[in-house]
């Protein structure tokens, strides 16, 4: 406040992440040099995991950057931003960010679910927010945008059909050989 | 001993988690396996989700391996399986830093960019994340056709990408003014979000164009747009010495007024960070903050009382009527919520408030 007002600027998230129940990472995405090395962005993670795995907050000022996560089961999910940002702003990434994750493992957010659909939620997070720049912040535009895959999310109809269908082919291209 | 904790887990868990001790090494021996013909897209796939999970553990990648990797990737472009396609565009941003000669892919991509819809935004940002300054005559007129694409998921990625690729240079994200304005009128929120950050980064430095953009007064549909307004509105007002009677501030303060607790806090916070606001300037924006003390939601109450706080470093007299809401602050669950309470009170509290 003192050095007046900052430079407008549009790139909201610093970094986005997935911590699991021991603080180990399951996603990060870091979209500025903070943090510039591995070793620096897990120490980081860490700590801001230590913070807040027992406080039942939502919000937290940590190392001079305002962090906004959310938990369920076993994973914590994470939004970082300068100190200067909107809250508000990144609250709403965050939500945008977990009800994506959310939708894709079918309301079963768990580290079991996430680890079996990671490919989708890898995706989801790159729909999610580019280079700091909130790219979408509908998470059902978000899982839309990742659904051409929802063949591959394991449901017990689907895989039947999936099964049948293969099955099919390969009769008419034996039939056809 | 951490390793011996996961091993028990995953046998409790039978099966376990596939991702654990991975080794860099044989990933990568497995992603020679991508070359293999006929393609198999969800072993392929699989290989690639390996490849992604350790890059995103931050395992440091030598450029050699990164270039094989990459190569072998490329060849994955005769699979038209939407999913392994995807993650190959994924798989080509993360790697297009370390591994050589990615320009490579370029053909393919922009094969893609005009090819089938779901691939369009995807297949653009991972053009961009490979192009370098010497290309950027040739793709040019292909950004300018996805800015104005109708589908909202491309004109997105197209202007995202626009700025990315002229970070630090205005000379090339100018190429995309007039696209950009085309667009800035779009009905989708976020296009029309990616259009201003365009046109913002242009024109940043051109005072009266900047004014424009400001104190066009249209109704934008996206929060994200309207925050960005506010901060160049406050900027500008800043810039000007203009003080609390511009046309910028009555803006500023209208958003005061809006739907949208993002921008309603936006516009609060930029008017206590305004340097010459008078008690009567502040007056609205501390009472919007006041009513946000009492919110269920602890990241409206944080960022409330942040604000509150910085504000009675200047005037503290302004955050006295809050005080009772910020009393009630100090027994908050949250304790970052509760710190901040009570700092604030510090400066603004008398005798009289010690005693409750």
């Amino acid at each position: 406040m003192d050095a007046g007002l900052r430079e407008p600027s549009f790139y909201f998230v610093k970094a986005i992440a997935i911590l699991d129940n021991d603080g180990n990472r399951m996603l990060a995405k870091y979209y500025d040099d903070s943090f510039p090395t591995a070793k620096e962005q897990k120490e980081f993670e860490k700590n801001l995991f230590n913070k807040t795995h027992r406080a039942n907050g939502e919000i937290i000022m940590f190392e001079g950057l305002t962090c906004v996560y959310k938990s369920n089961v076993d994973l914590f999910f994470y939004v970082v931003g300068s100190s200067m940002e909107n809250e508000l702003i990144l609250a709403s990434c965050l939500n945008a960010f977990y009800d994506s994750i959310s939708e894709i493992l079918r309301k079963n957010v768990e580290k079991r679910a996430l680890l079996d659909n990671l490919d989708a939620v890898f995706l989801a997070a790159d729909e999610l927010c580019d280079g700091g720049i909130v790219l979408e912040s509908d998470p059902h535009q978000i899982v839309q945008r990742v659904a051409i895959r929802n063949d591959d999310i394991p449901l017990g109809e689907q895989t039947m059909a999936k099964v049948l269908q293969s099955a099919k082919d390969q009769i008419k291209w034996s039939l056809l050989k | 001993m951490l390793s011996l904790k996961r091993d028990k887990k995953e046998e409790e868990e039978g099966g376990g988690n596939p991702f654990y001790n991975l080794e860099k090494s044989a990933v990568l021996q497995e992603a020679r396996t991508l070359n293999d013909t006929p393609i198999d897209p969800r072993k392929c796939g699989h290989i690639l989700t390996k490849l992604l999970y350790i890059i995103n553990q931050g395992e440091n990648i030598g450029q050699n391996e990164a270039t094989k990797a990459f190569f072998a990737m490329t060849k994955l472009f005769q699979s038209n399986d939407p999913i392994l396609r995807r993650l190959v565009y994924l798989g080509i941003k993360e790697m297009s830093k370390i591994a050589q000669d990615v320009i490579i892919v370029t053909s393919c991509l922009m094969k893609d960019m005009k090819g089938k819809e779901e691939f369009r935004g995807p297949a653009i940002r991972a053009l961009c994340s490979v192009t370098d300054s010497t290309m950027l005559q040739s793709i040019q007129r292909y950004m300018d056709e996805a800015i104005m694409d109708k589908g909202p998921a491309v004109a997105s990625a197209a202007l995202v990408s626009a700025l990315h690729l002229g970070k630090g240079s205005h000379e090339v994200v100018k190429r995309w003014v007039d696209a950009a304005n085309a667009v800035a009128t779009s009905e989708n929120p976020m296009v029309e979000f990616h259009a201003l950050c365009l046109l913002y980064h242009v024109l940043k430095n051109d005072k009266i164009a900047l004014f424009k953009l400001v104190s066009k007064s249209r109704k934008f549909r996206s929060p994200y747009s309207y925050c960005l307004q506010i901060r160049i509105a406050a900027k500008l007002i800043e810039r000007e010495d203009a003080g609390s009677n511009s046309e910028l501030f009555d803006f500023i303060e209208s958003c005061l007024r809006h739907k949208s607790e993002m921008v309603i806090y936006e516009a609060a916070q930029a008017i206590v960070q305004l340097k010459n606001t008078t008690a009567k300037d502040l007056a609205p924006a501390v009472s919007v903050l006041q009513l946000f003390c009492s919110s269920p939601k602890p990241t409206l109450r944080f960022a409330a009382v942040r604000t509150l706080n910085k504000v009675a470093i200047k005037h503290p007299a302004a955050v006295t009527a809050c005080n009772l809401d910020l009393e009630n602050l100090i027994t908050d669950v949250n304790r970052s919520i509760a710190t901040l309470a009570i700092t604030t009170l510090l400066k603004t509290g008398n005798e009289s408030s010690v005693d409750r």
